[in-house]
């Protein structure tokens, strides 16, 4: 199990190495010139050749490549994430004040998608074919289908054309303000929760179809034990594994949905902060959002690869 | 001492070839239709989606690009079916023209996507050893970024436009393509015809595009087919963040980005018609590739 760990975090770490290569080669050596993607193409061609030249050299872009990139792993290392052209608050602020907010929509997106899916997944299996289960398949494709974020623009349009409601602009803390928080929170998570619980609720039901025709969930009915109890506590746990693997390969699906969907919503979070650096062309806070965003998938990628192993022993001991 | 066999001329296509290409081309569909019937439907609804786009300027009432200033902003009414926006444009008009771009980025973003990860995979299966596992690690590597994200940074990095869209969207379909074939080609390689045929001595080329190849198109066509979906949310996405296809070009997700910036409170026909011509053009092609996917390879059916 160690080694396992070991070579897991190993891997790990790599991963971010290279995926920091990524985005400096995408941010900054791909064709496009980071003065363009800062002043627009018909601001770059009025800006003179000295003015270009000295704002490379302020934003310290005439340096060489690779000098960029160490200097750029260095400021991270340090913590400092550099900060936006066009706002005073550094992207390390940003990321403090508008993180929690992102976190909490993908927890409670994530649990909403397990509470939906898993039962809707089991209702499938008990009785395959039957009408509830044409139902269920039926919703779930459907889910799969629709944009979060359009479905997001609707709830926010349904929510004020029949009640008057809108979520507060501000952002509103979990401790100092629950209620407030809560209203932020609540319309984004369940637009990204119900699209997880789609692929959630398809690849249960298909798992749990696979798992209940092994031979020893027919021994344990042949024992003469309930249905739902060998469905539950047999089958169930095994049929489970392939679900957090996808639960993690989704956090995929709700982090980069964060973005359009809080930019439907309003909501300050992160994701509308990098709709914010993307609308602005802003190339740095860009490129440090983009990392994070990739670091974090690959960590909490990581976190469900171990608790996979943990669970599974055929995982460990290979 | 390798004795290769010469490749088989190419048949030309003589009247009977083609009829009888028609003839199983058409007896395929005939079973199509008559096992699964909801995902033909679904693929004739595609087919109409298709053929709205070739036929946007036709079939659109009005221009898109034009604006109306006597009818600003107007609910849907008999002369607009679907309303007109803020500065007088048709709706309707634009979402038919709207399928346009969807569907060219779709298009494109599979061609050189999934196609490119396919051939691929089929590269690094096919080979293996140290070309593969090197190529598992760069897959590996691309596929840590949610693909929204990677998407958005390349439109952004490289500038709007179409070609960059579709580039940005491609590349995150790259290790799909090279994941889902080169498990394919793994099996394959195994198989008693292709080493009847390397005993043969059969070249690598032969192996690989004459026996292995054709094994692999099913698989590729169930994966193309849910691309073509997951592309056009994609794209919709990235035209919704305002990275995509450059306004004024009415493209889905340019109109709901447009919506709201239409006052505080966005009229509902400008959310509902855009959105809704995504949602059924997705599920027409997801539901066209779990027909597919039934009907070519039975033992993935109900599967994810």
């Amino acid at each position: 199990m160690y080694s396992y760990i070991a070579r897991r975090l190993g891997f790990g770490a790599l991963t971010v190495v290279a995926v920091s290569i990524m985005v400096f080669v995408v941010m900054r050596i791909l064709p496009g010139d980071p003065l363009v993607a800062i002043f627009g193409p018909e601001g770059f061609t009025k800006l003179s050749d000295k003015d270009r030249a000295s704002y490379m050299a302020e934003l310290g872009l005439s340096d060489p490549l690779w000098v960029q990139y160490l200097t750029w792993v260095k400021d991270i290392l340090r913590g400092d994430f550099g900060r936006s052209f066009f706002r005073s608050e550094s992207v390390a602020d940003m990321i403090l004040r508008r993180g929690p907010l992102t976190a909490e929509i993908a927890l409670i997106s994530v649990v909403l998608s397990w509470v939906v899916g898993i039962p809707v997944a089991i209702v499938s299996a008990l009785r395959p074919n039957s009408i509830a289960d044409s139902l269920a398949r039926f919703v779930s494709i459907l889910f799969l289908a629709v944009p979060g974020f359009w479905m997001g623009m609707l709830i926010v349009l349904a929510l004020l054309f029949w009640f008057g409601y809108r979520a507060p602009m501000a952002g509103a803390s979990l401790f100092a303000d629950p209620v407030a928080n809560l209203q932020l929170v609540i319309g984004p998570a369940i637009v990204l929760g119900l699209g997880q619980a789609a692929y959630i609720a398809r690849m249960g039901r298909s798992s749990l179809l696979e798992v209940v025709r092994e031979d020893y969930v027919r021994t344990a009915r042949a024992k003469g034990l309930n249905k739902r109890l060998v469905i539950g506590l047999h089958a169930l746990p095994n049929a489970l594994l392939p679900v957090i693997t996808l639960s993690g390969v989704l956090l995929g699906l709700v982090l980069a949905g964060s973005v359009p969907v809080e930019r439907a919503f309003g909501t300050p979070g992160l994701g509308f902060a990098m709709f914010t650096a993307v609308s602005e062309r802003d190339v740095f806070v860009m490129q440090n959002l983009v990392f994070l965003y990739a670091v974090v998938f690959v960590a909490l990628n990581i976190v469900v690869d171990l608790t996979i192993a943990l669970l599974d022993p055929r995982i460990r001991y290979r | 001492m390798t004795a290769t066999f010469p490749d088989q001329p190419v048949l030309p296509a003589t009247p009977s070839r083609t009829r009888s290409i028609v003839r199983t081309v058409g007896r395929g569909l005939g079973r199509f239709f008559r096992r699964a019937p909801l995902s033909a439907f679904w693929g004739c609804v595609a087919a109409a989606i298709i053929a709205m786009a070739i036929a946007a300027p036709v079939l659109a009432p009005y221009e898109p690009l034009k604006s109306d200033f006597r009818s600003m902003q107007k609910p849907p009414d008999e002369k607009h079916w679907f309303g007109t926006d803020q500065i007088g444009r048709d709706v309707l008009s634009r979402v038919i023209h709207g399928s346009r771009a969807s569907l060219t980025v779709a298009l494109g973003a599979v061609i050189f996507g999934t196609t490119v990860g396919a051939l691929w995979g089929l590269a690094c299966g096919y080979f293996g050893g140290r070309f593969d596992m090197l190529s598992q690690r760069l897959i590996e590597f691309l596929q840590s970024f949610p693909d929204l994200i990677l998407a958005m940074a390349i439109a952004m990095a490289l500038g709007g436009g179409m070609v960059t869209v579709i580039v940005a969207i491609a590349i995150t379909r790259i290790p799909f393509g090279g994941r889902v074939i080169r498990s394919v080609v793994l099996s394959l390689k195994e198989m008693q015809y292709v080493e009847a045929a390397r005993g043969l001595g059969a070249s690598h080329r032969r192996l690989m595009f004459r026996h292995i190849l054709p094994q692999c198109v099913a698989p590729y066509l169930v994966l193309a087919t849910t691309h073509l979906g997951v592309a056009i949310v994609i794209e919709a996405s990235l035209g919704f963040l305002g990275v995509g296809i450059p306004p004024p070009t009415p493209t889905w997700g340019n109109m709901l980005a447009d919506s709201l910036n239409a006052g505080l409170v966005p009229p509902w026909w400008l959310v509902l018609f855009p959105g809704a011509a995504i949602t059924i053009t997705v599920l027409a092609f997801n539901l066209l590739g779990d027909g597919i996917r039934d009907m070519l390879d039975p033992r993935l059916r109900g599967s994810v």
